[in-house]
């Protein structure tokens, strides 16, 4: 339907003019590469492989460095960006330039690296300073310069600590061994009590003894000259110190920051280059020609031609039609209107290239069930009012475009249920539905629903025909479409015409017993299979079901709505109030139409994947890359 | 009037407040544990890469809907029996009927949107491995949320065939 059918392409041309020629069709854009490595085409079998060479690893090793450059700087890049930056546009010759001059690409990432170091070199001081100031706190009571403490002629000094639950016994111990010395606590922290002592030479033996056995540890400063807090001071300064250091090398990161558009430009040209050079892997060559092997679809052959044609006439263009088992890439073409929805269906799978493309029949059905569970007309314009500026205002592209465009075809839908079923910011507004409305007949919204259901799961059936018939088998289509279709609709006409109801439902399930068991050859198995596979109403009657949940998030938006218009009107009363109630008014119908919205886009994909795909849906069909100019910051004008 | 005979008199009223606090509370207890869940698992996702905060937020508000089915049979039973307003009188066999239209949206919320949470948590591994497969780690999620949408269902038909 709307997949694009591909044709594959076998180029042949010469080595001396592949640079060229390559540039031309990465402009052209419209080839999915074959590896020949991997199909191993007979006539091709000892044709060597082609590899990227030395000038590609060049490129891979400066971009590497742009990019390390690059995302140094971002790091203080505090200017405003907007939400999806424009391209900057280059025309040829400043593109060549960037490629002429790429030195300055290399000084700018020295420049980046050597500043990288030198934050780390900062860090590194400050984390050692710091170390030592946490050690040195506990100090702060001893006025004795460290150089000081050691020994002199009959005394011995120094500083430790022991475990504060042995301290008390410590000095105990010390009293009683009737030495000469001096014990003064310093400090203590959560496990250990700091002291600083002084003994008589004559007492060493014992204070030693005693120091082993309630685990004293040393503490030594080392170098450090004068008390804990003249120690400290100093450090305070050289942190300090290092802060303003630190914001020097933060003002000379920005300075450079006037660079970054040069270097985002050159991230994209060295991307697009080495594109250019990979993709010669791909390729076999001989020492005069290479080939070349991809798909390229059916609308863009004309184009290839063209593309090839502006550089050479010595070429061998050849384009066949795929062979039955070969792996197609996918390309979904589709009106405007359906492209948002193509995002639902990728993020299940996409289809295979042999089947159909299910988006067109899904995107009516898509909105449809959105807009009902959303079901309110005010929060639909809103919706739609808020993507459609967003759209207008920051031109997003890619997945965010498509989500927008989503959202805002989802909000018009929301407005025409919303109209129809009078929700107008849950009831606060008071305008009559232009059908009915659903809170005061539930039983008819639920009808509704599941018919709107059935008519889902029928289109799906029928799309499973509408396959079998393509493929001449028209059988199949009558035997598991046409029957189930006979049976199940008979089954719901017995409620209305019964008469009718009950020979449609009988020749149905007849003509089911008796042809679904038809891969079987024993005729009572196939007659077994036959009756067993009537079974399966259960499970359409679980997919119709499971349209209940149209009507049962369409009801809870309209509650909600209720109940937080009425508790805000609770509040008026005074100004203060009405002020109040304002407020809760719009917080309380924002997050509503946040958990509406939610549940409508999770609730309205789930029908489309388990139920209606379920029906005839063949994925696993692998995206359509074709080698071409990205870029992310950059757009090329000719 | 002494205190056995107004309480008599009004059982019906309070047989439909319990049938609403049934409805409101075990599916909002539920809720809760199932976005904490979520939450759980979400915060290592987002400890690997903060930029994945939007996408894992999104699983969490799944079992948070249960919660808001419950407000919503609470509030219609309110409503019926005049909370906002006046107070309508209702025999006990009505009240009855509240307590039992309560119950499917309380029960079946209670324990699907914890179920729905443990999900939604395992699908934080796919935002975690593969974040382009988001939307299939929210179907497993979704497919949880039928059976409260059910038990909404069902309690909002009960409460719709009540006539006071």
């Amino acid at each position: 339907m709307a997949i694009v059918k591909m044709k594959k392409a076998t180029i042949i041309a010469l080595q001396a003019e592949k640079e060229s020629l390559l540039k031309s069709l990465q402009a052209f854009g419209g080839l999915h590469m074959i590896d020949i490595g991997d199909v191993q085409a007979e006539e091709l079998k000892d044709v060597p492989k082609d590899n990227a060479n030395e000038e590609a690893a060049r490129l891979e090793a400066l971009l590497s460095q742009v990019k390390y450059s690059l995302d140094f700087l971002s790091k203080y890049d505090k200017s405003k960006k907007p939400l999806f930056p424009a391209k900057t546009v280059l025309t040829e010759s400043q593109y060549q330039d960037y490629l002429e001059n790429l030195e300055k690409a290399e000084i700018l990432y020295k420049e980046c690296r050597a500043i990288d170091e030198k934050f780390a070199e900062i860090k590194n001081m400050e984390t050692k300073l710091n170390n030592l100031l946490s050690q040195l706190n506990i100090w702060t009571g001893l006025d004795i310069p460290f150089e000081q403490i050691g020994d002199t002629l009959y005394t011995s000094s120094l500083i430790g600590h022991i475990p504060s639950r042995a301290s008390q016994e410590f000095s105990e111990a010390l009293l009683n061994s009737e030495k000469e010395y001096y014990l003064e606590p310093v400090g203590e922290d959560k496990e250990s009590t700091f002291y600083f002592l002084v003994y008589h030479r004559s007492a060493e033996e014992t204070v030693q003894q005693l120091l082993k056995q309630f685990g004293w540890t040393k503490v030594n400063f080392g170098e450090l000259q004068g008390t804990a807090s003249e120690n400290i001071l100093d450090i305070q300064n050289k942190l300090k110190e290092l802060e303003a250091r630190r914001a020097e090398l933060i003002q000379q990161a920005e300075a450079m920051l006037t660079n970054k558009p040069y270097l985002e430009a050159l991230f994209d040209i060295l991307n697009v280059e080495k594109d250019r050079k990979d993709v010669v892997s791909n390729f076999v060559r001989t020492k005069k020609s290479f080939v070349i092997l991809a798909w390229v679809p059916e609308p863009l052959t004309k184009a290839l031609e063209d593309a090839m044609k502006k550089v050479t006439d010595f070429y061998i263009l050849t384009l066949e039609d795929p062979s039955e088992e070969e792996e197609i890439p996918v390309l979904l073409d589709n009106p405007a209107i359906v492209k948002p929805v193509e995002m639902i269906t990728e993020q299940y799978s996409l289809p295979n290239p042999r089947s159909l493309d299910p988006n067109r029949v899904m995107a009516p059905f898509f909105i449809m069930f959105f807009g009902m569970m959303v079901s309110d007309a005010a929060y639909g314009i809103i919706l739609s009012a808020l993507t459609a500026y967003a759209l207008y205002k920051f031109k997003p592209t890619g997945g965010a475009k498509q989500l927008f465009q989503l959202l805002c075809l989802g909000g018009l839908a929301t407005l025409f249920w919303g109209a129809l079923f009078g929700g107008w910011v849950g009831g606060l507004i008071p305008i009559k539905p232009i059908w009915f409305n659903p809170t005061d007949e539930p039983l008819k919204m639920l009808l509704f629903c599941l018919a709107v259901g059935v008519v889902h799961l029928y289109v799906g059936m029928g799309l499973q025909a509408y396959k079998s018939i393509k493929a001449g088998n028209i059988k199949d289509a009558i035997y598991d479409q046409g029957f189930w279709y006979l049976f199940l609709t008979g089954l719901m006409l017995l409620a209305v015409a019964p008469s009718v109801g009950k020979y449609m439902a009988i020749i149905g399930a007849i003509g089911l017993v008796l042809t679904q068991g038809r891969d079987n050859k024993n005729i009572i198995k196939r007659l077994l299979s036959g009756i067993l596979s009537l079974y399966n109403v259960t499970s359409f009657l679980g997919d119709v079901l499971s349209y209940s949940r149209l009507l049962a998030l369409g009801l809870a938006t309209g509650v909600i709505g209720t109940v937080i218009n009425e508790m805000s009107l609770m509040l008026s009363g005074n100004i203060i109030g009405i002020i109040f109630m304002i407020i809760f008014m719009v917080v309380g119908h924002t997050f509503n139409i946040a958990i509406n919205v939610l549940g409508a886009y999770v609730h309205s994909s789930r029908l489309q994947y388990v139920e209606f795909f379920g029906k005839f849906f063949e994925g696993d069909g692998k995206p359509y890359a074709p080698f071409s100019i990205k870029t992310k910051y950059i757009e090329q004008k000719n | 009037m002494d205190l056995l005979e107004m309480m008599s008199s009004n059982t019906g009223l309070y047989l439909a407040f319990l049938g609403s606090a049934i409805a409101a509370g075990l599916a909002g207890v539920g809720s809760a544990i199932g976005v904490g869940i979520v939450g759980q698992a979400a915060s290592g996702v987002v400890t690997e890469d903060p930029s994945k905060f939007g996408r894992t937020l999104l699983l969490q508000a799944l079992p948070g809907t249960q919660g808001i089915y419950g407000l919503l049979i609470a509030f219609l039973i309110w409503s019926k029996i005049g909370v906002f307003g006046n107070i309508v009188e209702i025999t006990m066999q009505q009240g009855l009927m509240f307590l039992a239209a309560g119950i499917p949206v309380g029960i079946v919320g209670l324990i699907s949107a914890i179920y729905q949470g443990k999900a939604a948590a395992a699908g934080c591994n796919i935002i975690a491995k593969r974040p382009e497969e988001l939307a299939k780690g929210m179907v497993y999620a979704a497919m949880v949320e039928t059976y409260a949408v059910l038990s909404l269902l069902a309690s909002f038909l009960m409460l719709n065939g009540i006539t006071v």
